[in-house]
């Protein structure tokens, strides 16, 4: 490992003086063409039209008979919970376990507790289980009406639609699997702690053990209706925890029945009105990514996608002329789509970009820009590993006369010859020992370092956040001089190990974001996007002597410090309609900074939502050493 | 004098070391109660012949005298259910579990100083390495052990393949020091838990020959191998003989060192097999099975033949192309082949690839959770996911055995051809 020889080296760049040179376009090349393929893809020739790939779904094919009489029912059934809306959740639970007996339904009850940031999250999820009348109870389909909606709205009519539809489905004798009405009484914690307990995962001092179960979740539909009027069309929500997505054939069925059978609108991320052309198409894509990067809850069904249960939430919005019984039919519809299935969703995509409801782009298509970014961190440190194998073509001072210098003599020979003649003598550069122990203490340190805060933000009580956090910040802002002052005071690095330390830090950014853009491609690519100028640092007082341009660079770098980038977007998305949740809350830039980060808390602890981890020990350890290299 | 107190040095510090490492897997393993579980049910670390979780349920059947192999679960040697029954059960006391794991770590450690320290590495009977200032001392190369993280990741994860790594080690120590008897002892223990430790039998008596050879008084390299050949067959012989006075049944041959040969057990693991023959139609499965097991098996004698000069080469190659190609590897063979390279330090430059070796196995560290992932949680991925990975992983590691065999002949053909020192060499 710490040796070479010319030989690998010359594999790459050791011989030309123009390719030596090369590395850092192409890794420019590299981000530009990544960032342009991006905003290619809502072109007509880039994206696709979506279909339905399941044969077995044949979504609107059957009649729906939600109607009639159920509506007095339905009627009844909104009575009951808006009568509740004032009683506590074991009050309510009661009563609902009541109504669901009353029905003929099985009933259960869970209790969870969860403690983030100081809070605690209590609460009872109460759930009914449909018994299928031709099924054996190993395959199941989950409704969930939570009490209260992300936003903390009263979901009265959800929950009613919800108990009319149990009510007509028990009367039905077709279906094949059975079917789980979940009423938990918030949308954040409520499914997570049920899904959790249904699949045996549960931490058991937090979450109760589920009394009764039901077979293998084929998909979870999630009603969100607080709104009391008549509605325009409905809003699809589809993004789970860690930006994992549903299958698309579930996202397809419903814009199909609902367009083709209810003649409802249907919209995606929150575009109410997508006129379908490329700017529309653009800010819808960019939405979806900046939900999947944040990798948090945005619905109810949130919860169920990460145990590959395909889960979306359907809210009514807008003022028109459908009722709560079209709102019915259409998860009836979805209901029998669902119930046809053989085998779990698998034909279609799980990872794609939706820029509108029926125009998608799939993996193949968008991964390569997540990855162009990625690979250029990569190009550079494979670059830098083999140039800092050179010793510098003037020898001066310390450097050469610590390095051992391993002359080795390149004699060409045959057709060589002609090319050995084209080079200068003092471009066959001689070889050095590279000198390690520096580099890797210094990026291994820092990469450990992520951790402190990592477990500080996720531990202490939510009133500490926002000043602990904005302290952070500052800290983070000075611990590049510092250390960096220490460096050059201490150990005074020589010019290799500055490339080496570059070179190992951008290998591992490089590394986790490739990796990481398997798994959540908009949180990889955001995160890549925002380090790209960590590509070029560059040690400017100790090579170029220009200690002015190292601070204008370390000045740049602390305008894309992680901390920084999180304060200014909390701040900035505030009043904009995009991302992190905050819109319409009206909140002192204050408090939106503690939302954020007791948002972030409350999914690392209750939703396993891994982006505080990303941010902590990805993005933080490589500006922290980019910036002591800038500055060296 | 001054050796003593070097020595006493060298104890007080590798006693620090060795705390060090004690207190570091301590705690992971107590300030972390889910990690040991969560590792233990990894498929990089636990194969279906070295995980702990099967061992428990083999401990469970045997506690109740029900045959341990009874359920097709169970396929490791029946002598680790005595020790393991001498515990107290893992699940309300693990710590007693812990402890035992760091200690086989420790003694590996312990083992792995001392081969470093004979300087074995760069000077044997036969060759001594121009290279040979360059060289680690054992207190770093235990340190390399001791805190690789995939060592530390495999005591946490507890495979029972930790024991056979403490015996390799042990036997190549003790071969070092000349306690040709112990040796084998150690080395039929290694054959006995895992099998595949036989195939280390000729450079192990080759080892073992050189070091106690005595220009005096040589002996016949063929009466040392048919001595140690003897050793190793008496003992496994009792090894077997207690293993069927314990079991009440010759069962346990097929249910262990059957299942490696057969490969009935398709579970996902780092290695090549498993994919392999899942693809592969039962027609063809014997010839198959016949042709991997014959390629694994054909680099002892070709590599004891070539590296004569080098017997600790040979072992450290060998056991390289075990991580590889044996049918159920894991990081556990991985950490064993890493904690011996560094013996090798002063071959060190002469590596080609380094850079590359490490960069593919980093990369495949990190990739084969995450296709794993995508295959068996999120369900968006396929098992080409991870296949592919443990094909970047394998290249990765066969890199490094490659690179580490070309510096290994190239030290040796430069002392036989000194004007050719520092010369580039191309393939013709």
């Amino acid at each position: 490992m710490c040796g070479s020889t010319a030989t690998a080296s010359a594999l790459f760049v050791g011989r030309s003086p123009t390719l030596q040179k090369a590395p850092p376009y192409i890794s420019l090349l590299l981000i530009l063409v990544g960032v342009a393929w991006l905003f290619m893809l809502p072109l007509n020739d880039y994206s696709r039209r979506t279909y339905i790939s399941e044969n077995a779904l044949l979504p609107g094919q059957v009649h729906t008979y939600f109607g009639g009489s159920d509506q007095n029912v339905l009627r009844a059934y909104r009575h009951e919970v808006g009568a509740l809306e004032n009683n506590t959740n074991t009050e309510v639970n009661d009563k609902l376990e009541h109504m669901f007996r009353s029905m003929g339904l099985k009933v259960g009850r869970q209790n969870y507790t969860y403690t983030t940031s100081g809070n605690t999250i209590a609460g009872e999820n109460v759930y009914a289980i449909l018994q299928a009348p031709r099924g054996d109870a190993t395959e199941a389909i989950v409704l969930v009406a939570a009490w209260r909606n992300v936003k903390g709205e009263f979901n009265r009519n959800g929950l009613a639609v919800a108990l009319a539809l149990t009510r007509y489905f028990k009367r039905w004798s077709l279906w094949s699997k059975d079917i789980i009405l979940v009423v938990p009484p918030d949308s954040r914690a409520g499914t997570q702690a049920w899904v959790d307990a249904y699949h045996d995962s549960h931490d058991s001092r937090r979450v109760a053990d589920l009394p009764i179960k039901s077979g293998a979740l084929q998909g979870a539909i999630a009603i969100d209706f607080p709104q009391e009027e008549r509605f325009e069309g409905v809003h699809i929500v589809y993004d789970g925890i860690n930006g994992q997505l549903p299958n698309l054939d579930l996202i397809n069925s419903v814009t199909n029945i609902a367009s083709g059978q209810m003649g409802m609108g249907s919209s995606i991320q929150n575009m109410f009105h997508h006129n379908d052309e490329y700017r529309d198409r653009l800010t819808c894509m960019l939405r979806g990514m900046v939900n999947q990067g944040l990798g948090h809850a945005v619905g109810p069904h949130s919860s169920f996608i990460p145990y590959h249960v395909d889960a979306i939430t359907i809210q009514p919005v807008g003022q028109g002329w459908h009722d709560e019984m079209g709102l019915g039919r259409l998860i009836e519809g979805t209901f029998r789509s669902l119930n046809n299935l053989l085998e779990h969703l698998h034909q279609s995509f799980f990872f794609y970009l939706l820029m509108q409801k029926e125009r998608f782009v799939s993996i193949g298509t968008y991964l390569p820009s997540a990855m162009l970014i990625a690979a250029n961190f990569t190009i550079t440190a494979i670059a830098l590993w083999v140039k800092s194998g050179y010793a510098p073509k003037k020898t001066t001072g310390a450097t050469a006369k610590e390095a051992k210098v391993d002359v080795i003599q390149e004699k060409k020979e045959g057709a060589d010859t002609k090319k050995a003649m084209r080079e200068s003598p003092e471009d066959l550069q001689p070889t050095v020992e590279r000198e390690l122990y520096l580099p890797l203490s210094l990026v291994t340190g820092c990469q450990f370092l992520g951790f402190v805060p990592l477990f500080v933000f996720n531990h202490v009580p939510s009133s500490l956040l926002t000043p602990l956090f904005i302290m952070t910040t500052l800290l983070s802002l000075t611990l590049p001089h510092a250390l960096s002052f220490f460096l050059v005071t201490t150990y005074k690095p020589t010019h290799q190990q500055y490339q080496l330390i570059t070179s190992f830090f951008l290998l591992l950014l490089g590394m986790f974001l490739s990796t990481l853009a398997t798994l959540n491609f908009s949180l990889a690519f955001l995160v890549g996007l925002l380090a790209t100028p960590l590509t070029f640092v560059h040690p400017f007082r100790l090579v170029s002597k220009l200690p002015a341009a190292g601070y204008a660079y370390s000045a740049l770098l602390s305008l894309l410090n992680p901390g920084v980038v999180v304060l200014g977007a909390a701040v900035a998305t505030l009043h904009s309609g995009m991302g992190l949740g905050l819109a319409g809350l009206d909140l002192t830039p204050w408090e939106a900074i503690q939302k954020v980060l007791e948002e972030s808390a409350f999914g690392w602890g209750v939703w396993g939502m891994y982006t505080p981890l990303i941010f902590w020990c990805v993005w933080f350890p490589a500006w922290v050493v980019g910036s002591v290299v800038v500055l060296g | 004098m001054a050796k003593d107190n070097s020595s006493l040095q060298a104890t007080t510090g590798t006693a620090g070391l060795f705390v060090v490492a004690a207190a570091l897997r301590l705690l992971l393993f107590t300030a972390f109660p889910g990690l040991p579980n969560l590792l233990t049910g990894r498929v990089e670390i636990s194969t279906p012949v070295t995980s702990f979780k099967r061992l428990q349920e083999g401990l469970f059947l045997y506690n109740h005298n029900v045959s341990p192999y009874d359920g097709g679960v169970y396929h490791q040697a029946p002598l680790l259910l005595p020790l393991f029954s001498l515990l107290p059960d893992p699940s309300t006391y693990p710590i007693f579990t812990y402890i035992l794991y760091i200690l086989v770590d420790l003694l590996s450690a312990n083992a792995l100083y001392k081969i470093a320290e004979s300087k074995e590495g760069a000077i044997s009977r036969l060759y001594t390495s121009p290279r040979k200032e360059k060289r680690w001392s054992g207190y770093i190369v235990a340190a390399l052990f001791l805190l690789n993280p995939f060592t530390i990741a495999t005591c946490v994860g507890r495979p029972t393949s930790v024991f056979t790594t403490c015996a390799i080690l042990h036997a190549v120590a003790k071969a070092l020091s000349g306690n040709i008897f112990t040796s084998m002892l150690s080395l039929s223990f290694a054959a006995y838990l895992s099998m595949y430790p036989l195939l280390l039998l000729p450079p192990m008596v080759i080892l073992a020959y050189d070091r106690t050879y005595n220009p005096k008084a040589p002996k016949s390299l063929g009466q040392l191998a048919g001595m140690c050949t003897l050793v190793v067959g008496g003992s496994l012989g009792l090894l077997f003989l207690s293993s069927y006075a314990l079991t009440g049944s010759w069962e346990f041959l097929s249910s262990t060192y059957g299942i490696q040969l057969t490969l009935t057990d398709l579970t996902p693991n780092a290695g090549l097999w498993w994919y392999f023959f899942t693809e592969m139609f039962d027609s063809f499965r014997s010839f198959f099975l016949g042709v991997f097991w014959l390629h694994l098996s054909s680099y002892t004698p070709a590599l004891t033949i070539r590296l004569r000069q080098q017997p600790l080469a040979v072992t450290t190659l060998l056991l390289g192309i075990f991580a590889i190609f044996k049918p159920y590897p894991s990081i556990a063979d991985t950490s064993l082949f890493l904690s011996l390279v560094p013996c090798f330090r002063h071959v060190f430059p002469l590596l080609r690839y380094s850079f590359v070796t490490s960069s593919v196995v980093l990369y495949g560290t990190f990739l084969g959770p995450a296709f794993y992932h995508l295959w068996i949680y999120a369900g968006s991925g396929n098992a080409n996911f991870f296949y592919a990975i443990t094909l970047v992983w394998s290249l990765g590691l066969s890199l490094l055995v490659s690179d580490l065999a070309f510096a290994i002949l190239r030290d040796e053909w430069e002392v036989e051809r000194p004007e050719m020192r520092g010369k580039e060499i191309r393939q013709i």
